[in-house]
């Protein structure tokens, strides 16, 4: 049995204790009050909850390192939700406060709540009891587009952490209601989208996949199926909304008489794609291959099918979301650490990990500012932060050692990180592990769009260069984008040989290991063993038996 | 969707069909690295009658590294702390790739029955089990009847 090991205070910062002062309480919501439940008392004084709070959302701006410490306005909104009236006074300062128009917002939104105690069912419900959440606050006329987002994203936030029977608790049909109004009558594309979002975490729970699906397929025309029409906008915001609608339609709340969008998608011309292989957890790829999103609360990577390794490249990029993405070059050698990690202290780090956070890629985040390598970042002040419809364009020139990246074909940097690592560890990154792919990582409620030349670029380079869609050659299979479901129950099936390794249960086992002679691994696991997995002694020598 | 490699598959089939006692680990619908595991506090410990929600993730070069394993539920326990971190060695240094997720969440289960607060994480729960063990166990009663105890 284990036995506790390591050893570090939690690092709580004191809170100074509140004296209630007779300042107004701005009142949360707007509109309908009728079925609504009083407040609860007050914990702290609410100014001192707002700044807390914004003055976390300006930190995540430049929350840059990955080993920080917790930010010290988040270690004390911890301590002030950790009382039921604290909750309720962070969750409602937050869905008051936070602004629409900042691309962070609601990423802060789901920090606060990964960080902060799990609520109780009751504590759920009593606040949509509070907020009034109901188709009628929905379609109020004197809508706050501001607090009805931070709403949804609340709402789907809890959703996440709730999964399983709390969720389906949590799930009224009030606040059911309310968020399928949102989709029903296709008000603001920004409530909507988080609307939409929020139904999507909710069925993560199978019972309230099952209610949500019902109710959907109840309306004379399912609302998704008339919201996914919009996923080739050129309103950005709709067009996320378009492309969570179908992603949803094909993953989750399908439609009887539907074909799944992978089935009907033409990818004649299409010769290189995001890598449905090579993809971390919970990102959402485009039918084609091309666009992606993530919706998760990790930071996701994907490299593309197509990796280069002499010569001139160039792809364009459509930001379709103004927040954080690391969009570059990586080598197979990256790894993608999409979920939280504990370091050797003991400690969660919560950024996960990306492109450009290793020495084996590059990447500029045009929300921040910033080129990525080796987890360092180099501040480009000079240009200005990307938005919606902005097009990135990263050239590599294998030639002249150096990597581009441009927005709008304006210059942002010439980098050459990549080839300085090659040179100064004597390996030679283009052709040790197949060269460079397209890679690109993103934050929460983050989405673009890539060209590999499947259409004329808009700022091409004014070197010669090749472009990846005219060299590339897929198969039929893989360009296929399957729903994650199927392919989950296509490998449900799989079945295990007689003699498989007892470690991957993938290859034949065929090593001995010595002096200890256990045996009944394969040679790729015991490549891996620093030690023998039953008894912990050292291995001084692989036996390899005949089969 | 990186491939699932057969180990993970084989894993969570069994942990369907053959249950661990007191233990539930279900995997989530989208992600199948993902388990929501929910385990019962163990008779004659002070945290009887609890039921404690975890969240365990098999990361990518799982089995050659341990899952990582958070305590979602609040549990006064010395080494376990306010974040739900676990202070467990097999999750850590000792961890070999011949453990598994069932042994894993076995030996999360024994260390509730059995609190070891010379190695703490969490330093004030340690500090008061050491001096005062009747009045942490009290707290320790009391904070699974509170958050634990939630049907």
């Amino acid at each position: 049995m284990g036995s506790c090991c390591s050893k570090e205070p939690p690092n709580t910062g004191p809170v100074e204790p509140y004296v209630p002062s007779p300042v107004a309480v701005p009142s949360t919501t707007r509109g309908i009050t009728e079925t609504r439940v009083a407040a609860p008392k007050l914990v702290v004084d609410p100014r001192i909850v707002d700044e807390l709070i914004l003055e976390l959302l300006a930190l995540i701006a430049s929350f840059v390192d990955n080993e920080e410490e917790s930010p010290v306005s988040l270690v004390k909104l911890h301590v002030i939700a950790e009382k039921e009236e604290g909750w309720f006074q962070v969750v409602t300062s937050m869905v008051r406060i936070i602004p629409l128009d900042n691309p962070l917002g609601p990423s802060a939104i789901t920090i606060v709540f990964d960080d902060c105690p799990l609520p109780s069912k009751e504590q759920v419900i009593k606040l949509t009891q509070m907020l009034g959440l109901s188709a009628m606050r929905a379609l109020a006329a004197d809508i706050d587009v501001q607090v009805e987002r931070n709403i949804c994203v609340v709402l789907g936030c809890i959703a996440d952490k709730l999964a399983g029977p709390n969720s389906v608790a949590v799930l009224t049909e009030e606040t059911l209601d309310y968020m399928l109004s949102f989709l029903m009558f296709r008000r603001e594309p920004r409530i909507v989208l988080f609307a939409l979002i929020a139904l999507e975490k909710f069925a993560h729970t199978t019972e309230n996949k099952l209610t949500i699906k019902e109710r959907l397929n109840k309306e004379d025309d399912n609302p998704l199926l008339l919201l996914e029409r919009h996923a080739n906008s050129q309103d950005y915001t709709w067009r996320q909304v378009g492309f969570c609608a179908k992603w949803a339609l094909d993953n989750l709340f399908t439609v009887e008489g539907r074909c799944l969008s992978y089935q009907t998608v033409d990818m004649s011309k299409i010769n290189a794609l995001m890598n449905t292989q090579d993809v971390s957890e919970y990102l959402k790829i485009s039918c084609d291959g091309l666009e992606a999103r993530c919706d998760s609360y990790s930071f996701e990577s994907v490299r593309c099918t197509f990796p280069v390794n002499s010569g001139v490249w160039y792809y364009e990029c459509l930001i379709i979301t103004p927040g954080v993405m690391q969009i570059g070059w990586a080598t197979k050698s990256s790894h993608f650490l999409n979920h939280i990690c504990i370091n050797q202290k003991g400690k969660i780090i919560k950024e996960g990990y990306g492109i450009g956070d290793d020495i084996y890629s590059l990447s500029y985040d045009g929300c921040r500012r910033l080129i990525w390598h080796g987890a360092k970042p180099t501040p480009v002040p000079d240009v200005e932060g990307w938005r919606p419809g902005d097009i990135v364009g990263c050239l590599i020139d294998m030639d002249a050692e150096e990597a581009i990246f441009t927005v709008n074909g304006v210059h942002v940097r010439t980098c050459t990180h990549l080839f300085e690592v090659s040179r100064r560890n004597n390996v030679d990154l283009k052709q040790s592990s197949q060269g460079f792919f397209a890679a690109a990582s993103f934050m929460a409620f983050q989405q673009c769009r890539f060209n590999f030349g499947v259409e004329s670029f808009r700022y091409p380079p004014n070197r010669p260069f090749k472009i990846f869609n005219e060299h590339g050659s897929l198969t039929d299979e893989q360009k296929r984008v399957v729903p994650r479901r199927i392919t989950l129950e296509l490998l449900r099936e799989t079945t295990v040989k007689e003699n498989a390794c007892t470690l991957c249960f993938d290859a034949d086992s065929c090593c001995v290991l010595e002096p200890c002679q256990h045996r009944g691994f394969c040679s790729l696991c015991t490549a891996q063993l620093k030690e023998c997995p039953m008894c912990r002694a050292a291995i001084l020598q692989i036996r390899v038996e005949s089969t | 969707m990186a491939a699932l490699p057969r180990r993970i598959i084989k894993e969570t089939q069994r942990l369907m069909q053959e249950p661990v006692p007191g233990i539930s680990a279900v995997p989530s619908e989208t992600n199948a690295r993902y388990f929501h595991v929910i385990v019962t506090g163990p008779e004659d410990s002070p945290f009887e009658g609890g039921l404690f929600k975890l969240e365990l993730f098999l990361p990518e070069d799982y089995p050659m590294s341990a899952p990582k394993v958070r305590f979602i539920t609040k549990i006064y326990h010395p080494n376990i702390d306010r974040l739900g971190r676990i202070c467990l060695d097999i999750l850590k240094d000792k961890w070999s790739p011949a453990l598994q997720i069932r042994t894993v969440l076995l030996s999360i289960q024994a260390l509730l029955s059995a609190p070891n607060p010379d190695d703490p994480l969490a330093n004030d729960v340690a500090e008061l089990w050491k001096v005062n063990e009747s009045e942490a166990i009290r707290n320790a009663k009391e904070w699974t009847r509170r958050y634990a105890m939630d049907n």
